[in-house]
């Protein structure tokens, strides 16, 4: 599973990119193959770049220089297309309590993007976000206001979000943040179900005590470089991204 | 077009342009609260009232000359707020002012020439001064506007809920944003000759902060904001004429009255009391 035999999902050379109105760029020179069921966990120290990295996987930023492929398509050629095929749960939300949308609201405007202009949501969409609703265990909080919830059964609700879409990447920006221990391992072996399909997962997080039992890529960020790029097991993550090397 | 109810063509007259006027601004007034563009929305009301102000003073039409004017500034204002937000508020009670002082500037001028009347309706507007084609405007561009929260129903839904997220669903979030910047300028433009560049704004935020307080769900405000705007435009109309009030100002003080009354008996704000 290092994904030099099959083709790699996501496929990052050397790319560097930056902010609007940012006077250096903020990921520099990172290469990066991830092959279909892999299961990811990018570290590194906060403002190393792992939300910057994982919004340039799916094209929301300006590739200053290097190429992004995603699923075989093009950034920025073919974003819209990779949007519609790529879950990312973002990393900061707040909603007011009253925003004026359910539950079941939030989960079926995963699938918008991909119904298209003019098409109405069928029975398929709206299966498809109950079952999302269903994996998460939050189908008896459809019916209440977004942000009427804790920030766990939001967070819950956004992963929902991505899974209604059926992604063919996964990607999760600290999702256990607000999660308790027990949510987090449910959500975890959830994350290890869907990456056993064949959909690969890639997480920034700093929780290491609910991964999945299996190998894990481990990934380490640094001031925009990445410094560590192996594979190993669960247990042993934590030793990995606290003994990465440190970038010059 | 509600001759057959009713029968004094002044008062008809007057209920239609209010009616038709006050739907298609409620309807707006959702999406400027929601999507939180009331800065570039007040921004473009303020500059049709600028466009209009010049228009008359230097004898061009007043309601093309408001409509280019708000039309530019979402043009400009427009890429701008959509990107970032913070500095962009800056930039837009700049131009806000800015835009204020000039139709000021016209009127103080039209009123030190004698041109008294036009002024005034240019502040306060003027119910009865609209041409049957331009009710007829209203009509289309009320009607336009609701076609398209039908037809886009969805996006809009996403975009107000979260413009990153709807983002990242895979939905253009750019054309959604552009096409309502273009209905908020051609709307505050046709509306500006019936309420008034002062009193604009009001129709563009109060029927959303209404309805705002009693419906949970996007769909219910944007049902219920045009029909609140409706039956208090019509009741200022009516009552305007009757007791030879500005109907205007009346109404835009209407609104005010029934927003805080709403605010009063909000749900939203009841805290429950009881502990068992
Ligand atoms: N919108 C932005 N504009 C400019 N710079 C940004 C923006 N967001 C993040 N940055 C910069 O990019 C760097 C990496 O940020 P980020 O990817 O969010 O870090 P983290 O690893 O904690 O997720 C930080 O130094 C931050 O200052
Ligand atoms: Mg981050």
């Amino acid at each position: 599973m290092t994904g030099t035999d099959s083709p790699p999902c996501i496929d990052l050379k050397d790319i560097w990119t930056t902010y609007e109105g940012a006077a250096y760029p903020v990921i520099k020179g990172v290469s990066l193959r991830i092959a279909a069921g892999e299961f990811v966990v990018v570290g590194g120290p906060n403002g190393a770049g792992k939300t910057t990295l994982l919004e340039a996987i799916c094209g929301l930023l300006p590739l200053v220089k290097g190429s992004i492929t995603v699923c075989g398509r093009e950034i920025p050629k073919e974003k819209i297309g990779i949007l519609c095929d790529v879950g990312y749960v973002i990393q900061n939300f707040d909603f007011h309590p009253f925003t004026p949308y359910t539950v079941l609201d939030v989960v079926r405007m995963g699938r918008y993007g991909r119904i298209g202009w003019f098409s109405r949501e069928s029975q398929e969409d709206l299966d498809a976000a109950m079952e999302a609703l269903r994996l998460l265990r939050i189908d008896h909080l459809r019916d209440e206001l977004i942000g009427t919830l804790s920030g766990g059964q939001q967070q819950k609700a956004l992963i929902a979000h991505n899974l209604a879409k059926k992604p063919s990447v996964l990607l999760l920006d600290e999702p256990f943040s607000n999660l308790d221990v027990m949510t987090r391992d449910e959500v975890s072996s959830l994350l290890c179900d869907i990456c056993e399909s064949g959909v690969p997962v890639v997480m920034v997080s700093h929780a290491f005590d609910s991964l999945p039992r299996r190998d894990i890529r481990v990934v380490v960020m640094q001031k925009g470089k990445l410094v560590l790029n192996t594979t190993s097991q669960a247990g042993d993550v934590a030793d990995i991204i606290r003994s990465a090397p440190v970038a010059g | 077009m509600l001759e057959f109810i009713i029968q004094n063509n002044v008062m008809c007259h007057a209920v239609e342009a209010m009616l038709f006027a006050s739907i298609g601004c409620a309807i707006l007034s959702v999406l400027i609260t929601q999507m939180n563009i009331s800065s570039i929305g007040f921004t473009m009301s303020h500059a049709a009232f600028a466009g209009g102000a010049a228009g008359v003073f230097f004898g061009f039409p007043m309601l093309l000359s408001a409509v280019v004017t708000s039309l530019a500034t979402a043009l400009v204002m427009g890429p701008l707020s959509y990107r970032t937000r913070m500095h962009t508020d800056t930039t837009l009670g700049v131009l806000f002012g800015t835009m204020m002082a000039l139709a000021i500037f016209f009127i103080a001028l039209m009123q030190s020439e004698g041109r008294g009347f036009d002024a005034a309706s240019l502040l306060y507007g003027n119910v009865i001064s609209l041409y049957r084609e331009e009710i007829y405007a209203l009509v289309v561009i009320a009607c336009s506007i609701i076609l398209l929260i039908v037809i886009f129903g969805k996006e809009i839904s996403a975009i107000t809920f979260h413009r990153k997220m709807a983002e990242i669903s895979g939905i253009r979030v750019a054309p959604v944003y552009y096409l309502f910047l273009f209905l908020i300028a051609v709307n505050v433009a046709f509306c500006l000759p019936i309420v008034g560049g002062l009193l604009l704004y009001v129709w563009l935020v109060t029927p959303a902060a209404i309805v705002y307080q009693f419906c949970p769900t996007i769909r219910q405000m944007f049902l219920a904001a045009p029909a609140v705007a409706g039956c208090i435009s019509i009741f200022g109309a009516v009552a305007g004429i009757v007791w030879s009030l500005p109907v205007g100002p009346l109404t835009a003080v209407l609104f005010s009255l029934v927003f805080v009354l709403a605010v009063a008996i909000s749900p939203k704000r009841k805290v429950c009391r009881q502990i068992y």
